[in-house]
């Protein structure tokens, strides 16, 4: 459906501002739709990660500082275990690298926030969904993907809403490079893919 | 509303905020002229990251006096994708031996430049304006299936429609003679 009558009207319009909105009109035909972002380009690369390394420390210097970051580092993993096996109501924190937008129909909106990828290649993610609808059913739940071609292309794992926000981490294996954004799915069960609610 | 141009002199002068707010306008129009252009979304990818590396670096040799920062961003934008084409080694299996009716280079240029205006300017846009024209013109769905998805009156479609335009032709003005 890409005629100004079908999409505009012309009814109740003067004809300067029918001609001026025609104008436009055309021209969102002509320019097509923008791009969806990929998730890698949600926001800026540091601008000075191409600039020329600063100088050295000298190499004494760099031993006092690799030693103290030792210490730190042994400090803190204790400190982290010691936290992690006291207390186990309170969530660690979660360093997010990137963050993505969602949106949807009614004022549903979710933001993914991606950590950094560990050594084994798992790229962690806390998503922060708000707005969808509890599953009612006991099989029901949302399942969130990477698309290509804005399509969903593969899983990155599924929830369940419980309150108006929920929160829940995930992690995905993939690399996020060559996907062309997110969606998602309400599913009923797993046979068949659900529809969309939640897109980049 | 803070300028294009005044973003690049605050850019100039080492304001990361100002630089991210660039990145914000403009991502998605370099995104899509990289697309365009290269006809790959891995290598598009990397011609955004460098054409904002360009940006951040150059952002002093912008002169106000000259014009506005949207052509200065377009020219920085299309020479850093143009050296990332010039950069790609493989050729055509076979070369036609008539033209193809393709746009020649003039069009694409102009097609180019439209396209870069008009997304800019869709960026500009509140998001519900952006989302009804979204869904009207690129979705395939008519505008009762719009209403029925944004779950809103057609007559609120049609209106936030045509505000949604006569926000385009303010931001696109000199586009529209």
């Amino acid at each position: 459906m890409t005629e100004f009558e079908d999409i505009v009207g012309t009814e109740g319009l003067a004809p300067d501002e029918e001609e001026r909105l025609r104008r436009v009109h055309e021209l969102l035909l002509a320019a097509g739709p923008p791009p969806d972002l990929p998730p890698e380009l949600a926001r800026p690369a540091d601008p000075n990660a191409a600039q020329p390394p600063e100088v050295p420390l000298l190499f004494r210097r760099r031993r006092a500082v690799a030693a103290v970051a030792l210490i730190a580092a042994a400090i803190a993993v204790f400190a982290g275990g010691y936290a992690a096996g006291h207390s186990h109501s309170k969530q660690e924190a979660f360093v997010s690298r990137r963050d993505v937008s969602m949106h949807g129909a009614a004022g549903r909106a979710a933001v993914i926030h991606i950590g950094k990828k560990d050594a084994a290649g798992n790229w962690p993610m806390l998503v922060d969904a708000s707005g969808l609808p509890q599953q009612q059913s006991r099989a029901a739940y949302y399942e969130l993907w990477l698309t290509k071609n804005g399509k969903p292309a593969v899983p990155c794992g599924s929830f369940r809403m419980h309150g108006h926000t929920t929160s829940v981490r995930l992690s995905v294996p993939y690399s996020l490079r060559g996907f062309d954004g997110w969606v998602v799915t309400a599913q009923a069960n797993e046979e068949t893919l659900g529809p969309v609610v939640l897109t980049t | 509303m803070t300028t294009d141009g005044e973003l690049i002199q605050r850019a100039a002068g080492g304001d990361r905020s100002a630089f991210e707010l660039l990145y914000q306008r403009y991502a998605r129009p370099v995104f899509g002229l990289a697309l365009r252009r290269l006809g790959d979304r891995g290598r598009a990818e990397d011609a955004v990251q460098e054409t904002f590396a360009s940006i951040w670096r150059s952002a002093a040799s912008y002169k106000p006096e000259r014009g506005p920062g949207a052509p200065w961003l377009y020219a920085v934008a299309r020479n850093a994708i143009v050296d990332r084409a010039r950069g790609r080694t493989d050729l055509p299996a076979e070369i036609p031996d008539e033209a193809d009716g393709e746009p020649g280079p003039g069009d694409r240029a102009e097609q180019s430049w439209v396209s870069w205006r008009v997304h800019r300017a869709l960026e500009e846009l509140p998001e519900r304006e952006r989302e009804v024209i979204s869904l009207a013109y690129w979705s395939g769905l008519s505008q009762s299936e719009v209403s029925e998805f944004l779950g809103i009156p057609l007559g609120t479609v049609k209106t936030r429609t045509r505000a949604a335009l006569a926000h385009l032709a303010d931001l696109l003005g000199d586009e529209l003679h």
